[in-house]
Formats: C-alpha cells, structure tokens, sequence
C-alpha cells in the first residue's frame, strides 16, 4: 500500500505493514472534534487538568485539546509496560515520568490512547486517586471490551473496536508505528501472531 | 439415544441423504456448517479450521504444535455433541471415533467411479475431466485424514454397518434403507452415556508441588503480579454436577480468582484440546452459579497478550529491554 499524506511524504515503508486502515484519518479528526466538544462542555469552566498516558496518548492529546475551547491544563505520565516473566527486573510496574505538580482537588482527566486489557489504566486511576484529586474521570481514543480484564470506566470514548492489533496515531508496537497519521491493523508477520 | 455417521464417497450426495436423515429423525445434523459455527463459537479462525476438516496437510513439516492440536479438537467437538444430542455426523472420520460403539450406526455410501462422475457432471456442471479429479483429490484427503487420526483404513468395509451403493438406488430409497436399519438396531433406546463414556477421558492436568500448571499460568500470575492485581490461584471448585448419591461426577476449578473485580479467570491457552470441555464447563458454570463472574483467557488472547509486549517467542525481540505503556 503506497500512500502520500498532504506534505507528498511517502509513508511507503510504514504503511506495507499495514494490513486494513480501520480508522481513517478523516474518521480521526472528525470524532476528536466531537470529543473535544464534549469535555469542554462536561467541564465548563472548572480548569480542569489533562493528564495525558505517554506515549500512545501523544497524537491524541495533541488534537484533542485544540477542540477543547475552555481553559485548561496539561500533564503527563509515564508508566513502565510489563516486560514479561524473563525480562522483567523490578517485578513490579512503576512509574517513569511522573506529573509535575499535585492533583489534590484538581478535576483531572486522564487521556489514554487505548484500552484494552485494562491493566494499566487501572494501575494508573488507582495510583492518581490516592493523591485525592476533586474528581478524576478517564477519556480514552480507542476502546476494545474484547480483552478487557479490568472494568474500567471510560466517560469520554472514540471508538469502540474489534479484537485486531492496532498501531498508529500514536499507538506503537515495538516502539514504531506510531507516527502513521490512522488506525491501522498490523500484519501478522510484524506480530508473530496467528492471526492480523 | 443414537449417532448415525455416514461416510460418503464423494459424488454419492451423501450430504443430500445426512441432512433429509437428521431432518427425518428430528437428530442434530453435524456437517461442515454447524461445525463451524462450533469453531467460532470457541473464538478460532475459519481457516484453522478449513486446514484441518476431514484433511490434514500433506506437508510433514507442516502437521505438529497446532495443527495438530486443531486437528485432535475435531473428534473433542464431535464427542461433546454427542454427550449432549443425538446426531446424524457427514464423514469427519466419526465411524472410527463411535467405532463398535453402542447406539451408533455407521453407513457408508459408495457408487461406481463412472457413476459418481455423471453425479458431480450434472449436479456441480463439472466437465467429466474436473468430476475424476475432484472425486481422486477427496479420496486422498480423506482416507489420510483417517489414517492420521485413528490409522485405519478407510476403504476398510468391517468399519460400516450398512454399505450402500447408488448406482441403483433413489435417495429415498437409501433413506428407507438407513432408518429400517436404526429400527432395527433399536438404536434409541441406549442410554446416551453408554455412547460416549470413556470416549473423551478427563484429562488430568499435572501439577507441580503447588506450582502453577504450566508457563502459560506462570506468565499470567506474573503480569497480575506486575500490575498488583490481587489474585488467588484455583481457591474455589465449583460442583457441576452430582449423582443420586450426591458424589461429585463434575467439577470445575477456574484458574485464577481476581478478588478486588470479584472475577474469576480461566486459561486455556496452549492446549487445545481442552478448550471445548472447558467451554461447555464454563457455560454449565454459568448456568448453574449465575452470580459468579467468569471470563476465559483463550490462547489467542494470551497470543495477543504476549505479543503486545513484544514477548512471542518468534518476534524479533525488540523492545523486551523497556516497552512504553500503550
């Protein structure tokens, strides 16, 4: 699949591992737009706090808040991802960038690129409600009920999707991907997995 | 309580005469749909199972791991229904699964080579070249496929109870011919236990002093341990179903128990062939225990798992050093 975004840049070598576009651009822009529009009417005039998941909340963040028309603040954090029985060193998951500033009292909402088995965000909702935030709800890009383990409450969603492995618009594998400009299906010879 | 199993060689219409049979007989029909519909229902791919249905790769290289484990939950499937329903089964090696069994009645439907050719030229529009290579190419399949499973001969003639020949016969008539020859057999009045006992053994899983069963477990506990989900390894069985004595005859004990969702976890990942008995034991779970929340980790979850922290085997090994959240 060879395509060019609107600068004439050749995605070529990203994109020919790409199986299926899922979420096209335009689809993107136009539900971020939405999203935007209703976090700022959900928080009015309140000054609430985002708190962006890095790094698969990058892109994401980015446009959501140009849509958001209240003022605001922004932070973000950084967890380590589970590194497997073999590899992983501390045991346990910790995090690597902290926010600046406390959230005691703050109306937060914490904006994540995706959802899925829910382990992480739980880790994380827990870890930001024990600094006593005033209220802290969860806006998330992409949401797949598929995997999830964990019930996560999710007040500001975009796009529910299917059980497929998704890369793009932030969302990584292996660290890469993540500058495709939509929601792709990775191909199973990238994943290793039986199936796309 | 019966199994008829029909064994057809291809051109004969055996699928005409399976399906007006089990239409007939009110019985469950087991055919290529219904199987797939199975296959979906346990969360697997068409494909695998197109790779493995009434064939198995002529490639050696290619039959083993999960192929193979594919290839076993086949006869699984077939034995599960038959606990459960009686049935009328389209070829699927089943005269070799329910062979000699009580209850069961095997047919086979045979014609003449010139014969099942005209059938595939009328019926498929196939030309006379086509039909002879179709029919040899499903020969081959087939008796492979029975020798790979059960190393029986499919040709052999003591496999069937009843051996039909179209040539001469209406399939109304075969039809009159397969239900006089259930009569016969008073086939309905086994007790359908009597059918399937000892055909699917329960499996046993091995346990290690107090370990968890396998590396699919270990990893599982060890990512909850990661993300500091409190959980509790099988602590509590569930009874499924007793006899008159009141003595256990099932049981089931989910893998994992997450107290702070109140959720508990079964994995199955890894081995195949336990993944239909642990479904239908989940289902009955649910049934029986509606308050109880239970959620079942297939393998392809665990796959997913895995691979969304760069941790398959056959991946390229990149980012195991420190992967980024999401």
């Amino acid at each position: 699949m060879l395509s060019r975004d609107k600068w004439g840049t050749s995605l070529k070598s990203l994109d020919q591992d790409i199986t299926e576009i899922l979420i096209s651009r335009e689809r993107i822009e136009q539900r971020v737009a939405e999203m935007g529009r209703q976090v700022a009417s959900t928080y009015g005039d309140s000054l609430p706090l985002l708190v962006g998941v890095l790094k698969g909340c990058a892109l994401f963040m980015a446009d959501l808040v140009r849509y958001i028309d209240i003022p605001l603040e922004m932070d973000f954090i950084a967890i380590q991802s589970y590194g497997g029985f073999q590899h992983s060193t501390s045991g346990a998951v910790g995090i690597t960038k902290d926010l600046d500033n406390p959230i005691e009292g703050r109306d937060v909402l914490v904006v994540e690129g995706i959802v899925d088995t829910g382990m992480t965000i739980s880790y994380l909702l827990r870890n930001l409600e024990a600094r006593q935030p005033h209220t802290i709800r969860l806006c998330a890009f992409l949401d797949k009920p598929a995997r999830r383990i964990l019930k996560v409450p999710i007040s500001f969603r975009g796009f529910e999707i299917p059980d497929r492995f998704v890369v793009g618009y932030g969302l990584d594998f292996n660290q890469r991907y993540r500058n495709l400009p939509y929601i792709g299906v990775l191909s199973k010879e990238v994943t290793g997995l039986s199936y796309a | 309580m019966a199994v008829i199993t029909i064994s057809r060689e291809p051109g004969v219409g055996g699928e005409e005469i399976a399906a007006r049979l089990a239409g007939k007989l009110g019985f469950l029909l087991v055919d290529k749909a219904h199987l797939t519909r199975l296959w979906r229902e346990i969360n697997l791919e068409d494909e695998e199972l197109s790779s493995v249905d009434e064939r198995v790769p002529t490639d050696e290289q290619a039959l083993g791991g999960e192929v193979e484990a594919y290839a076993r939950l086949l006869p699984d499937l077939l034995a599960q229904l038959a606990e459960e329903h009686d049935l009328v089964i389209i070829g699927r090696a089943s005269q070799a699964l329910f062979r000699d069994r009580p209850g069961t009645l095997h047919v086979r439907i045979i014609g003449t080579r010139d014969f099942r050719v005209r059938q595939l030229q009328d019926k498929e529009g196939l030309s006379p070249r086509r039909a002879r290579r179709q029919i040899r190419e499903l020969e081959q399949q087939r008796s492979r496929y029975i020798r790979y499973l059960y190393r029986l001969n499919w040709a052999d003639i003591t496999l069937y109870d009843l051996i039909i020949r179209m040539d001469r016969l209406s399939i109304d008539q075969a039809l009159k011919l397969i239900m006089a020859a259930a009569a016969e057999m008073r086939l309905q009045t086994v007790p359908r236990r009597r059918i399937v006992e000892n055909l699917l053994p329960e499996l046993t899983e091995p346990r290690g002093d107090g370990q968890f069963v396998n590396e699919a477990e270990r990893e599982f506990a060890h990512f909850l341990e990661f993300y500091r989900i409190p959980y509790e390894y099988e602590p509590r069985t569930f009874i499924l179903e007793t006899d008159q004595e009141g003595k256990t005859v099932e049981a089931f004990t989910p893998d994992f128990y997450l107290p702070e969702q109140d959720l508990y976890i079964e994995l199955t990942t890894m081995k195949q062939s336990l993944v239909t008995r642990k479904n239908r034991k989940v289902r009955k779970l649910r049934r029986l225990y509606p308050e109880v929340n239970i959620r079942i980790f297939y393998q392809k979850d665990f796959q997913t798992l895995l691979a969304k922290y760069g941790l398959l085997a056959n991946q390229s090994g990149k980012g195991i050093d420190a992967p980024e959240a999401s």
